[in-house]
């Protein structure tokens, strides 16, 4: 059977942030957002639903959610309808489910929606679910969240390589000044200078409140099409041409060494290899900067700088516009705020309005032909990797 | 140092292997909750709802123990009921090293999960097993935070959680 060429032709967000909203409303907003800014898109053109939500059972209370996104935006999906759930990364992976059924010839035009509600009246309740991710009998009563982990690689990255508090910070203030022009981000209008950023108080040592995203209501959402049908949407499609995945283990007690993500390495091996780019290639990268670690060791396991590097990478400019590769142009988690499973889609509607010249000039990546999105989720224990290039429609 | 490889193969040494269980099923346990399930992160230990409740039983001896898989030898964390490289279901019960040196640690300051609430601040670390290919995540108590290091010492050991259920962690052993 042969594979079609799949391109992403629109997506919108909705604002990220604490918001006076339900899950249901949200799916009801981006919908919304989604056909006011797509007028050529018609519901009944969309034979599949692909829904990335990592916990509404817990956050919302609420299962079999798809049919409900479904419901909310106006949609009768008559082909393929699920959910995709892999905690941080369900959004990429309902893109990626997506991609797939429409190579496949299962589907022509899918949307992927992103949907989390975080933010509840307890602050332990909605903790608690965070710490489901992990490995809950075994690493949960210990008190095992995203924050110490992140906290553990911070400290051994700071050992084996010496990388320091301000070479972190230089992250989180690189991405809070890309959210500075996105609307749509949870920290829009604050500012984050490094010395603030180092004054901010500790969440779990070395790491502290600037150095971690936080609990984030918002959804987004993508419409994916065949190639044949990619210029009735747009003429600046980005096309999908390579993804990968790898999933390495689960508890804590195999993560071998914090420092190399080896299953970040497979996934984007595998994701080079199908899109036959390098990491030289890539012009600009959304990756998951869940933690300033990570998107430092991102840095380094991608290739755009050796191992042990990604700090002076960053404090040297070259993840920013002008240097090696711009990181993050839509603030990052960081900066726009992490709801599970619209954050990989709402990467995704970075990389469409990037290519589409539709960023605002404070983000504009310049001339753009490859982009690359990444998510981790839980422990580091698993990777995604997509690989967009730019172009005409077909 | 970044290309180690992962603990995970058994090493030759560890404590005398525990004779393999008795055949007859142990008796149901009527287990006790301290708040509902889904808010709590202790497992459920009794033989009524765990394979594994030999775990729990040996935890209120005071033993930390795992199982090995005789056939090729893999030592297993967390204890499991199949061998994931094998798939035998024919495991054996080991004793775990009661010493062990910090590899990375945290702390947890603020936003703990319900029923963690009360005990913050309180440290986290993974801990190399003195003489066993193992490296477990746990509570490290018995010291602050400010006073760890990476290469401190640490025992595991066993304790009451307050409801009937065991579980285990780590205590600081350094002077």
């Amino acid at each position: 059977m042969n594979v079609r060429d799949v391109a992403l032709v629109g997506g919108t967000t909705t604002k990220f942030g604490v918001r006076p909203s339900t899950w249901a409303e949200l799916a009801q907003e981006v919908g919304a957002r989604l056909f006011r800014e797509m007028p050529e898109l018609r519901a009944e053109d969309v034979d599949s639903l692909f829904l990335g939500a990592a916990e509404p059972e817990r956050f919302a209370f609420q299962s079999h959610v798809a049919p409900l996104a479904a419901e909310q935006m106006g949609l009768r999906p008559h082909r393929i309808i699920q959910r995709t759930e892999l905690a941080c990364a369900s959004g990429q992976s309902a893109i990626r489910s997506a991609y797939a059924a429409i190579a496949a010839g299962l589907s022509d035009v899918a949307v992927a929606v992103g949907v989390e509600k975080m933010n509840l009246p307890s602050m332990a309740e909605a903790n608690t679910s965070m710490a489901c991710v992990m490995d809950r009998a075994w690493d949960g009563p210990h008190g095992a969240t995203a924050p110490p982990f992140f906290a553990m690689v911070a400290q051994r990255h700071q050992l084996e390589y010496g990388t320091t508090e301000d070479q972190f910070a230089a992250v989180s203030e690189k991405n809070h000044r890309f959210a500075n022009s996105n609307p749509e981000a949870q920290f829009h209008e604050k500012t984050f200078s490094r010395e603030k950023l180092l004054r901010l108080p500790i969440v779990a040592p070395p790491l502290r409140l600037g150095d971690c995203s936080s609990m984030t209501d918002g959804a987004a959402a993508v419409v994916l099409v065949a190639a044949d049908r990619a210029k009735k949407y747009t003429d600046t499609p980005a096309w999908i041409r390579g993804t990968g995945q790898y999933s390495d283990f689960h508890n804590l007690a195999h993560a071998g060494s914090l420092t190399e993500w080896t299953g970040l390495k497979h996934a984007a091996r595998e994701a080079f290899g199908r899109a036959g780019v390098g990491p030289e290639a890539i012009d600009f990268a959304e990756v998951h900067d869940c933690f300033t670690v990570s998107e430092i060791i991102e840095y380094e396991m991608f290739g755009w700088c050796p191992p042990g590097q990604g700090g002076a990478f960053v404090a040297d400019g070259q993840a920013d516009i002008g240097g090696k590769v711009v990181v993050n142009p839509r603030g990052g988690l960081l900066g726009c705020g992490h709801p599970l499973g619209a954050t990989g889609i709402a990467q995704a509607v970075e990389v469409y309005r990037q290519f589409a010249r539709k960023a605002p000039p404070a983000r504009t990546v310049p001339d753009p032909e490859w982009a690359l999105v990444h998510n981790l989720s839980g422990s580091a224990n698993v990777h995604s990797v997509m690989i967009y290039q730019g172009g005409s429609a077909a | 140092m970044s290309s180690e490889p992962r603990p995970r193969r058994p090493g030759p040494i560890l404590a005398a292997p525990v004779p393999p269980p008795p055949e007859a099923p142990l008796p149901p346990v009527r287990t006790r909750e301290r708040r509902p399930f889904l808010l709590d992160f202790f497992p459920l230990e009794s033989s009524d709802q765990t394979r594994l409740s030999r775990f729990f039983d040996r935890l209120k001896e005071g033993r930390v123990s795992t199982t090995r898989c005789p056939k090729d030898g893999l030592l297993h964390w967390p204890p499991r009921t199949a061998c994931p490289q094998c798939h035998s279901e024919e495991l054996e019960w080991v004793d775990l090293p009661e010493v062990g040196h910090v590899y990375a640690f945290s702390a947890v300051l603020g936003g703990a999960p319900l029923g963690m609430e009360d005990e913050v601040p309180f440290a986290v670390g993974l801990v190399d097993l003195d003489g066993a290919p193992l490296r477990l995540f746990g509570r490290i108590e018995g010291r602050p935070w400010t006073e760890l290091q990476i290469g401190s010492a640490v025992r595991l050991e066993s304790f009451d959680i307050g409801d009937g259920r065991y579980f285990y962690r780590f205590r600081a052993t350094d002077p």
